[in-house]
């Protein structure tokens, strides 16, 4: 019965964290540029006007596929606070995306055609690197429960895995849509390809995606977290900084083409992750 | 609904259409958008999307080939929409009103909420033109303000 | 039931229900004779389910005359063939399987040996396993092919009609398939391996054209080396028997190996055997090309048939080479496989070669599975093994109903099919959700497999990248389809039977095994697991899988590895997208032309627009393959020369160990 409590909260509370999270987001970006900026509870307002659209439709099957990315999303937060296994929340993850390119490439239209082809090209960016980063920390722990990183004593996987940690913060880069890889769409008002992915949607489900959107920037900062999960406060300090950092990135850097976000990400990414591994196995001597 | 109709207000986003202006406005609509004016304050974002957009800023008189793209793009705004003419020549066509291809102001083509005079309109008015288109909303919706 | 009849059944009536097919031309007789030998096969495959494992040696003498005899015949066929198609690698490995296989046979006189060996056929779980995969998957192939066949002809508008022909190849497959899995002789082994490739060899050639021919001599000349490696082993094993036939059974090299590193050498021989049979790199064209054929070919070749015996052998053999370098590099063979396809299948244009490297890549997992060589990773190889079964069949079924509906093979010509065809979208696209995300079975069993990689640290970090690679080019077909104009007011397109009733027990198959895995792996797979590998931990609590921590499974207490709470996960699935995809309607009101920078012109379901010189232009999109960077081009070159690269390692550890 616990553990449905957990998760209803979890449900309740983490787009809240979320939706604040993106007005600070927003109230940095604007500061680091030099102007007021929108206040912190904007990203409520918007999500709250977008429900009160009317609904406008370019094909059935988008509006679908926009539910399965939201339920699949959810899942993942609740697989992370039910503390459960880290490499099948990282497939769930995968279905949530899947299910938002798939929601992009339901109507015909060049925009949204366009940035779901991106969107693919940025799963097959980050999906290497976290499915690596889920296998060392089986290497670190034996095991690949969340369970195992927050049982008490266990000691932090920092220390140990900070290659793939370093190899996570690229992956964070680009599930939250910051420059450079900002590709399929983005949270800024004007872009190149229109809207990308997102340029069909609108009113209630564009809305409901801002709302998975919350979800994604618990659920990524929470496994940033999970970096320093004993005690937990220094991995929720580690993870705020991280999405700090994001932010000074996004501002200082340039949009990168796609082919290149790829090789740079598996360049940088997968062979950090693949040393550590590595360095992990000799020094463990197998599984 | 309260909550919904207060968000209305508060988060109007803008897309920005230039009919056959002389660009003059539309430097002004975008001069909203720098640090010195700072729309996003209010909420205001500009889109590049009809389909995301609330507010319509039309800059410029119509002419005869962009009426079309104009309705266009209204009909893929979803409700509820506003339109906003900005400079003179929205409004009327100003100096261009007798031109061969002009058909005339932007209320030739679709129903305007708020009418910005100006050769340019300055960015303070076109602020106050969007305030304004607003409160009208909320009137419209029943939320005094 | 009798064991005699369940034997007979299961080897020989698909034989004879070959043989009245091809003899009966008429339509409709013919395609009952096909519904229920199926119907005979499936029921048949339960009962021996039932019967549960045991052994049998047919008594008659004239059995193992008869295998000797077509043995030859078919050889001499290879090489009649090699000689009229005048293609010379056909001919050359045929020579080199009949010469030493009669010398075998004839000069060493083994023949007299062979006839001794007993039992002629063992089953344990693993071939049962293997046996309900063939008959129940390969039998819905069969209904299908009957009015594919039909629709086929028509189209092509042949004369004379060859389908007789054609179904008496694919019947008998069947049979070949069930004896291949339950044979414990070596030699009859052997000869149910040939039959397979000869089936296989006339059915990809059964439509005539010069590439079908083509492809159907490398289909033989290629699966020929592998009989060859077959044979070599057979002698080599009898000649370490001191000329008896003591090692020349399956149960006994299993048995003796693992201890003797001298029995390695014919294990890798086998192996290779099987890798060819899998189409693992560098061997992988023979199934590429084997695309020509009509698709139940496809479909049956990819399934349950033919790939599955490969892959079925290395499993089989994997006690023989558990702890040794062989294992491993039979992993990184197999996960530089499921790498190398999964890339390539970016680049494909063709629904069928997508389906084709996808089935590459799998079977290169599964056979890195068996190279991981732990309980976990033989439950992922098992449990992928059927899983892929069915959600490939449905897959290849479901692309020869496409292409009978649009007469194309080509994923350009698919775009908004579902629109057109929504019925058979909405199955293709359970099947090609079903291939690569959770919480289907697919994904099962790449979970698992991951989860047990870690003992391989090179295949481990293959695996991720052609996991994440799988998504891309999955999601980008599945795409295609799903791009429709905003239009309401699609009707439901109406399948002819022998369509659609084995498309929707597919369907139904991936949901129901799905579901219901957990229980499905603790009647039944978990015994297959043990019959390869000794397993002291049970993946499977209630119905969740799970994976305990090698300290719980010896009695103590400690936490998971990991786990896979499967009907939650289903539940889940149901939320997210079957509910909406009833719910969710949309109004003739609501729907707005797509976002054309307001040039559009006409209605809402316009795709025209004005150019800049005031002219109507159609939109017009196109999928992305990326074809510069992982086309067949561009990497083919690096992927043979790791490959045999990697065969060479293989057979140097294995030399090097031996000697
Ligand atoms: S109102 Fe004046 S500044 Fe604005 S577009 Fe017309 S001419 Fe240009």
């Amino acid at each position: 019965m616990n553990q449905w409590w957990i998760a209803i909260i979890a449900i309740i509370v983490a787009p809240i964290i979320g939706g604040f999270l993106a007005g600070i987001d927003r109230k940095i970006t604007a500061r680091l540029q030099g102007r007021y900026g929108p206040p912190i509870v904007q990203p409520f307002y918007d999500f709250f006007k977008l429900l009160g659209k009317s609904r406008i439709a370019t094909s059935r099957m988008q509006f679908v596929w926009i539910y399965g990315y939201l339920v699949f999303m959810i899942t993942c937060v609740v697989f992370l606070v039910l503390k459960l296994d880290l490499l099948l929340l990282i497939f769930l993850l995968g279905f949530a995306g899947i299910s938002f390119v798939l929601g992009g490439f339901s109507s015909k239209s060049p925009y949204s055609h366009f940035g779901a082809n991106r969107e693919l090209m940025q799963i097959l960016s980050y999906e290497p690197v976290l499915l690596l980063m889920a296998l060392g920390v089986y290497a670190q722990n034996g095991s690949f429960m969340i369970s195992e990183i927050m049982k008490p004593g266990a000691a932090p996987l920092l220390p140990s895995l900070w290659p793939i940690f370093i190899a996570v913060l690229l992956v964070l880069t680009i599930k939250l849509r910051k420059s450079p890889f900002d590709l399929s769409t983005s949270h800024h008002g004007h872009q190149e390809l229109v809207k990308g992915i997102m340029t069909e949607f609108s009113g209630p489900y564009y809305a409901l995606i801002n709302l998975t959107e919350w979800y994604e920037i618990v659920l990524v900062l929470g496994i940033v977290a999970l970096f320093w999960a004993n005690p937990l406060w220094v991995g929720i300090i580690i993870a705020l900084a991280a999405f700090v950092l994001e932010l000074i990135i996004d501002n200082i850097a340039a949009r990168m083409t796609v082919g290149w976000m790829v090789k740079f990400t598996w360049a940088v990414g997968l062979v950090l992750c693949v040393l550590n591994i590595a360095y992990l196995y000799l020094i463990k001597g197998g599984a | 609904m309260g909550i919904i109709n207060t968000s209305r207000i508060k988060s109007p986003w803008i897309m920005h259409f230039d009919n056959s202006s002389c660009n003059g406005c539309d430097i002004e609509v975008l001069a909203c958008l720098t640090p010195l004016y700072d729309v996003e304050r209010f909420g205001i974002v500009n889109m590049g999307n009809p389909k995301h957009a609330d507010v319509l800023v039309v800059t410029g008189p119509v002419n005869r080939r962009t009426a079309r793209v104009l309705k266009n793009l209204y009909a893929q705004i979803p409700d509820p929409k506003m339109v906003i003419a900005v400079g003179t020549c929205a409004c009327s066509g100003g100096v261009f009103h007798n031109c061969y291809n002009i058909l005339g102001g932007v209320d030739k083509v679709i129903p305007v909420d708020v009418y910005v005079p100006g050769c340019a309109a300055k960015p303070e008015a076109i602020i106050d033109g969007v305030v304004l288109a607003l409160q009208k909303l909320s009137k419209a919706l029943g939320v005094a303000k | 039931m009798d064991l005699n009849w369940m034997m007979a059944v299961a080897i020989l009536l698909p034989l004879i229900a070959g043989i009245l097919v091809f003899i009966i031309r008429q339509y409709h007789i013919r395609g009952l004779i096909v519904i229920l030998t199926a119907i005979a096969l499936i029921i048949n495959s339960i009962f021996l389910m039932l019967h549960g494992p045991d052994t049998y040696t047919p008594t008659s003498h004239y059995w193992g005359l008869a295998i000797t005899i077509l043995d030859y015949a078919m050889l001499l066929f290879y090489i009649y063939a090699g000689l009229s198609l005048k293609n010379w690698l056909v001919l050359i490995f045929a020579l080199t399987q009949i010469i030493p296989l009669a010398y075998w046979e004839f000069g060493m006189g083994a023949s007299k040996a062979l006839e001794e060996i007993k039992p002629a056929f063992v089953f344990d779980h693993l071939s049962i396993v293997m046996v309900l995969v063939i008959s129940i998957v390969g039998s819905l192939i069969t209904i299908f092919a009957l009015r594919y066949m039909y629709d086929h002809e028509h189209h092509k508008e042949i004369e004379k009609s060859r389908q007789s022909r054609f179904l008496f190849w694919l019947v008998m497959f069947l049979g070949a398939m069930n004896g291949l899995v339950m044979a414990n002789n070596l030699l009859w082994l052997y000869f149910f391996w040939e039959v397979t490739t000869l089936c296989c060899f006339e059915l990809i050639a059964h439509d005539l054209t010069k590439e079908a021919i083509n492809n159907a001599a490398r289909a033989l000349w290629m699966n020929s080396i592998g009989g060859t490696a077959m044979i070599l082993a057979m002698i080599y094993l009898f000649a370490k028997g001191g000329g008896t036939a003591e090692l020349l059974t399956l149960e006994s090299i299993i048995k003796a190996g693992g201890n003797q590193a001298m029995l390695l050498l014919p294990v890798a021989l086998m192996c290779f055997t099987g890798f060819i049979k899998a189409a693992q790199f560098p061997f992988q064209t023979w199934l590429l090309g084997a695309m020509v054929a009509p698709t139940p070919v496809s479909a049956l070749l990819h399934s349950s048939t033919m790939v599955k015996a490969g892959v079925y052998l290395v499993l089989r053999l994997a006690p023989a080479f558990a702890g040794s370098y062989l294992g491993i590099m039979v992993a990184i063979c197999g996960a530089f496989t499921f790498f190398a396809a999964s890339i390539l299948a970016i680049a494909q244009t063709t629904g069928k070669r997508v389906l084709a490297y996808s089935t590459i890549a799998n079977l290169g997992l599964i056979i890195a599975c068996a190279g991981i060589n732990s309980p976990l990773a033989i439950a992922a190889a098992i449990l992928l093994i059927i899983f892929h079964a069915i959600s490939k069949c449905l897959m290849f079924l479901c692309a020869g109903t496409i292409e009978h509906l649009v007469w194309s093979r080509e994923i350009e010509d698919m775009e908004g099919l579902a629109e057109k065809f929504p019925v058979t979208t909405f199955i293709t696209a359970i099947g090609i959700l079903s291939m690569f995300l959770p919480p289907f079975g697919m994904l099962l069993g790449k979970w698992l497999a991951l989860e047990s990689v870690f003992a391989v640290p090179l295949a481990a970090i293959l695996f991720v990248i052609a996991s994440a690679a799988t998504m891309v080019f999955w999601a980008k077909w599945l795409g295609r389809l799903l791009q429709v104009l905003p239009r309401l007011g699609r009707k439901f397109e109406s399948l002819s039977l022998s369509y659609s009733v084995p498309l929707w027990l597919l369907v139904l198959g991936i949901f129901v095994v799905g579901i219901g895995v957990a229980p499905v792996y603790q009647r039944f797979v978990s015994f297959a697991v043990n019959n390869v590998v000794a397993a002291t931990e049970a993946f499977a609590a209630g119905w969740n899988i799970v994976v305990p921590s090698a300290s719980v499974a010896a009695g103590g207490t400690g936490a998971l590895i990991g786990s896979f709470p499967v009907w939650p996960l289903y539940i889940v699935f149901g939320v997210a997208i079957v509910l909406p995809l009833i719910f969710v309607t949309i109004k003739p009101g609501e729907l707005r032309p797509v976002y054309l920078c307001g040039e559009q012109v006409g209605g809402v379901d316009t795709d025209e627009w004005i150019t800049t010189a005031d002219q109507k232009a159609k939109l017009q999109l196109g999928g992305f393959y990326w074809q510069g960077a992982t086309g067949e081009g561009a990497v083919n070159p690096w992927f043979y020369t790791v490959s045999i690269a990697l065969l060479i390692i293989l057979f140097a550890v294995v030399v090097g160990v031996s000697l």
